[in-house]
This record gives C-alpha cells, sequence and structure tokens, in this order.
C-alpha cells in the first residue's frame, strides 16, 4: 500500500485522538471520559480478560456465522426453484430482517437458556436476512441465455457459481453483523456471569465503573467486527478478481 | 431433415406464432427475417426444444447434435477462453480431459481466437465473444447450428467479417445453418433460402431463394444480390 493511500485516514485518526485527549484532560473525570492513553493502559494491562473475551465472541460469532451461511444459502436455493415456496417464505425471510433484535433477544434466552446457545441464535438471526437475500437475487438474476444454454445441453449445474457475486456481497454484510449478534446476545446473558465474551465483559466492568476497559473492550469488539468484514472481503475479491466487474480496477 | 409442422404458440393471452411449416433440408442455411414480435425467435426456441408448442410438432432426426448460439454471447465470465470453449463438452459428457483440450484448441484456431486462451470474457470485444461462441458450438460438431442475432451486437466492419466466417465455416463444417436476424443483407449474404415473417400473430408469408454460389465481399455489390435484397425488404415494408 501507498503512503499517500494511507495518508489521509492516518491523520484522520491522529487529530480525533488529539481531540479526545484534549477533552479528557479538559474534563478531568476518568469514569466519564477516560483519555486514549488510559484506555491504552487498560488494554494492556487487562489484555488476558479482553483476549478471553475476544475467544469466546469470536467462536459465538463464527457459529453464528457458519449456521446462517447454511441456512440462508439452503433456504434461498430452496425458494429460487419455485415461485410458490418464494412467495409463501420471502416475506417471513424480510421478518428477520424487522424483528427488533434487541426487543426479541430476552425471549430466546427465556426459550434457550443463559448459555451460548442462546448467544449464537441472536447471531444467526440478525446475520441471516443479508445471505438469504443476496443469494436468492443472485440466483434469480442468471441470464436467461445461460439458462437456455444449459438446458440445451440438458444440464442444471450453471446457477451456483453465477449467483456467488451476490453470494459473497450478503456475506460481507453479514460478517460484520454475527459480531454485533454475538455482542447483543451476551449482553442479556452477561448480566450475573463473570468471565464471558466482550459483551459480558462490557456488562461486568460497567457495574464496577472500569470506564477505561469498557472503551477498550468497545474498541477491542469494533476491530474484530471490522477484521472479520475485511477478512470475507479479501477471500470474495480472491474469488472474484479474474472475472467479475466488482473486483477490477481496485 | 428438419421439420416445422403446425406450430402455434400461445404465451397466455399473446398469440406469439400461428400454423407455421417449414421444412429445412440438411446442410441448408436458412434465414429467418422479421420486424420484432414476429414470433422469429421463439420459433427458433421451438426448433431447439427450449420452447414446447401449444400446437403442432417439430421433427428432427434421432440423436442429432443441435447448437444454439444467442445474442449476447452467452459465455460463463467465471471462466477463461479456453474453459469456455470446453463447457458444452462437459455439459454433453463422453469427452475424454484430453479430447476435450484438443477440440478446444482447434475451434479456437478456426476462429483465430488462439493466443486468447487465458484471457476472460471481459477482456474480449464484441466480435471475438461472437467468435467464441461460435468455437463453443462449432466443437460439438452440430448437426445443426440455431443462430439468433448473433451480429447484432457488434459493428458494421466486423459484422460483415464474421458473415464471410461464418459461410466458410457452414461450408467447412456442412452444419444445417438456421439463423434469426433482422437485417435483411445479412440474410440473404448467407443463405439459400430467406423466410419471411410477419408479425401478431405470428406467421411465414414469403419464402426466397438465393441463388449464389460464391459469397465474398464481392457479392454485396451484385446486382442481382442487391435485387434479392430490395425484394425482401419490399415484403417486410408491406406488413408493418
Amino acid at each position: 500500500m501507498e503512503i499517500k493511500n494511507i495518508a489521509p485516514p492516518l491523520l484522520v485518526l491522529m487529530l480525533f485522538l488529539a481531540i479526545w485527549s484534549f477533552a479528557a484532560h479538559l474534563y478531568d473525570m476518568v469514569f466519564l471520559l477516560p483519555g486514549p492513553m488510559t484506555v491504552a493502559l487498560a488494554f494492556v494491562s487487562d489484555f488476558e480478560i479482553i483476549l478471553e473475551g475476544v475467544t469466546i465472541t469470536l467462536r459465538e460469532a463464527l457459529t453464528g456465522y457458519i449456521l446462517a451461511i447454511i441456512i440462508g444459502i439452503t433456504s434461498a436455493a430452496i425458494m429460487s426453484q419455485s415461485k410458490i415456496l418464494e412467495r409463501s417464505f420471502y416475506p417471513y425471510a424480510i421478518l428477520l430482517q424487522t424483528v427488533p433484535v434487541v426487543a426479541v433477544a430476552p425471549l430466546i434466552v427465556l426459550w434457550f437458556g443463559f448459555d451460548e446457545k442462546s448467544v449464537i441464535i441472536i447471531s444467526l438471526i440478525i446475520s441471516l436476512f443479508p445471505i438469504i437475500n443476496n443469494t436468492l437475487l443472485g440466483l434469480k438474476s442468471t441470464s436467461n441465455n445461460l439458462v437456455e444454454l444449459f438446458q440445451m445441453h440438458n444440464s442444471s449445474k450453471l446457477r451456483l457459481p453465477a449467483a456467488i457475486p451476490n453470494i459473497i456481497a450478503g456475506l460481507r454484510i453479514s460478517a460484520g453483523l454475527s459480531i454485533i449478534g454475538a455482542i447483543v446476545g451476551e449482553f442479556i446473558i452477561g448480566s450475573g456471569s463473570e468471565g464471558g465474551g466482550l459483551g459480558v465483559q462490557v456488562i461486568y466492568a460497567q457495574g464496577n465503573l472500569e470506564t477505561p476497559l469498557v472503551m477498550a473492550l468497545i474498541l477491542t469488539a469494533t476491530f474484530m467486527g471490522f477484521a472479520f468484514f475485511m477478512t470475507v472481503s479479501t477471500i470474495g475479491h480472491q474469488l472474484l478478481k479474474h472475472w467479475h466487474e466488482s473486483a477490477q480496477n481496485e | 431433415m428438419i421439420s416445422v409442422s403446425g406450430v402455434t404458440k400461445h404465451f397466455d393471452e399473446v398469440h406469439a406464432l400461428d400454423h407455421s411449416d417449414l421444412d429445412i433440408a440438411t446442410g441448408e442455411f436458412v434465414t429467418i427475417v422479421g420486424p420484432s414480435g414476429c414470433g422469429k425467435s421463439t420459433l427458433l426456441r421451438i426448433i431447439a426444444g427450449l420452447i414446447n408448442p401449444t400446437e403442432g410438432s417439430v421433427n428432427k432426426p434421432d440423436d442429432s447434435m443441435g447448437a444454439f448460439v444467442f445474442q449476447d454471447a452467452a459465455l460463463l465470465p467465471w471462466r477463461n477462453v479456453q474453459k469456455n470453449a470446453e463447457l458444452l463438452m462437459e455439459l454433453e459428457d463422453g469427452f475424454s480431459k484430453h479430447e476435450r483440450v484438443s477440440r478446444a484448441c482447434s475451434a479456437l484456431q478456426q476462429v483465430g481466437l488462439e493466443g486468447f486462451e487465458e484471457s476472460y470474457p471481459h477482456q474480449l470485444s464484441g466480435g471475438m465473444k461472437m467468435r467464441l461462441s461460435l468455437a463453443r458450438s462449432l466443437v460439438l460438431n452440430p448437426d445443426y447450428l440455431l443462430l439468433d442475432e448473433p451480429l447484432s451486437a457488434v459493428d458494421e466492419l466486423t459484422r460483415e467479417l464474421l458473415q464471410e466466417e461464418i459461410h466458410t465455416l457452414w461450408k467447412k463444417e456442412k452444419f444445417t445453418a438456421i439463423l434469426v436476424t433482422h437485417n435483411v443483407s445479412e440474410a440473404v449474404f448467407l443463405s439459400n433460402r430467406v423466410i419471411v415473417m410477419s408479425p401478431r400473430p405470428g406467421h411465414i408469408i414469403h419464402m426466397v431463394d438465393v441463388p449464389f454460389k460464391k459469397r465474398d465481399q464481392t457479392l454485396r455489390s451484385n446486382p442481382k444480390f442487391t435485387k434479392i435484397v430490395n425484394e425482401i425488404s419490399g415484403k417486410l415494408r408491406t406488413w408493418k
């Protein structure tokens, strides 16, 4: 990567840190607004707790995400095979997107217990719709001529590769969402337990008024989602770079 | 021989094709011309077996192998030129890996695409895409080739060049060809016989035999060629 690409966002970051530092210094109340250095120190001194949180949250989010991929692609593939199935089930897929997950999460915890299972289910619910929607779009927008070409030679092997660009778009959106879902889940189950994922740790640290740790945890969760998104994007780019317009000229 | 008898097609409310009869001899080059919506593409797809007729039937020799060349070339964007040329052999089975590669190579050479094996479709011009589409069909040694406005998306100069190439391929490979186009001069240049269709509902109104033996650039300025083109254009105009 070239300097001129990195420099502008880096400059914005420095500016942001400077203003934050200055404000924290002006306010001078660590539990309300700790400065960036204080947060960095909390990150170092509580590194073990944070690392444990990352491991647990990542495990939950990844499980939810993989389940969402399996369920999402399968149900989109089924819906794409028949207009009636699509008309019957697609509206309910939309409800997955519009249901206020934060409000439903306590119910899910009530049904599935105060443990990782509930967190995984919440992460699954939140990441499912973009995958269903994009896969279905991809499967349905395969060029008619290509469909006819395969029909002419008695084959139905076509549709999935043609849908890959759309599937990847869905996977990218859901990558970040799956982590948000896991943390929402942890918030609900977390209040009682100690030594859980990032969401649980946030609740715990908040209770102890350890604001620097809270902020360190939030930043960690944010970067984790970002890193996950970038990983999926990079894999997608590698898959598409030879042939798809979206991966050209980058 | 390919024989179309009494073929009628309704799409819901639309009466696309009405009682059409057409016999096409083995090795013949027949072109169907007509204005948009005259059912010429529908007729071609019924002959291909992609659409079932509402009434009537199409008879083709048993075990005859057909190939369809689409207007937009219909290439797989995630495959390179070589792999696209091998596609239909994979779908049809019965071709060894070695046979697929060698047939694809010689077909690509035939259409002048050697050296582009590793390119992807998005790197090709419109004319090259169509050449690849032709090569992909030719590898099957088809008994009949169905072409649906294959040259409508390329520029005038490339179109004339490709017409000459299609003619050469047809002479050499001796397949039966059925072409759909709305370019009358293309129809006359390529075919033994031109079928004129009219819309609402689509039906055959006229057939013109084209007698020329030698088909090359000089034919286009031949007065007899122009006369046939004008005759067919006249028929089309009265029905528009």
